[in-house]
């Protein structure tokens, strides 16, 4: 993983078009703005491990279970 | 000219389907890359669910509902990479469906992820599970607590 010290306002460039700046540092968070285009997906990680984690236990529903 | 398949699910015995009715995820669903190509079947005659199964896995099938069957005033931001991906415009004809959960032989604790549903645009048959951030829609919405707390939940 590349590792890398930022001040507030400061910023990292990720290829072509996707920018994430440090806005604010307080105590244990990190505000992060991030500008990247359109077609790019942007989402805190937790919530596709919770979504994949739903879905595995969606997969165990059984035909008997569903309300008529 | 329809062209026929069929596969052995573990739920629904051998099931045929046409090419054509195949809904197609590029990236699959969350926690199960890989199996791209679904088919929608209707559970039983007359009943708002159905279920979302693999044609390429016969043991995996997600049941689904309309989430406006349970929550009407259901209307996620769909992101835009999520439109360009699928071609939707504002026309295009759309399927929602989201998916549910039911611990076994527990009904009564059945929840709604909200906050994944899966969009399909018809014309195409390209799907996805969107990423919905917004706490009004949670990743496992109880529909039969909801009813009883009536407006408390507001």
């Amino acid at each position: 993983m590349l590792v890398l010290t930022r001040k507030v306002n400061q910023s990292i460039v990720i290829g072509d078009g996707i920018e994430v700046v440090v806005l604010e540092v307080r105590g244990e968070q990190v505000r992060i703005g991030i500008k990247a285009p359109r077609d790019v997906a942007v989402h805190r990680k937790e919530i596709y491990e919770q979504i994949q984690e739903e879905n595995v236990s969606a997969a165990g529903t059984d035909v008997g279970d569903v309300p008529e | 000219m329809m062209t026929s398949n069929a596969i052995e699910t573990t739920r629904f015995g051998n099931v045929e389907f046409s090419i054509e009715d195949v809904v197609m995820l590029s990236e699959g669903l969350l926690g199960f890359p890989g199996l791209t190509r679904f088919v929608v079947l209707q559970h039983k005659e007359g009943s708002p669910f159905s279920w979302f199964q693999s044609v390429e896995s016969g043991d995996l099938a997600f049941l689904v509902i309309d989430p406006g069957h349970y929550v009407p005033d259901y209307a996620p931001e769909m992101p835009a990479e999520v439109a360009s991906e699928l071609e939707i415009d504002e026309e295009s004809p759309r399927l929602v469906y989201t998916i549910v959960t039911i611990p076994k032989g527990q009904p009564n604790e059945m929840t709604l992820n909200l906050a994944g549903p899966i969009l399909i645009n018809v014309a195409n048959r390209r799907a996805k599970q969107v990423v919905v951030e917004d706490s009004r829609y949670p990743i496992r919405y109880k529909v039969f607590s909801h009813e009883k707390q009536g407006h408390s939940a507001a």
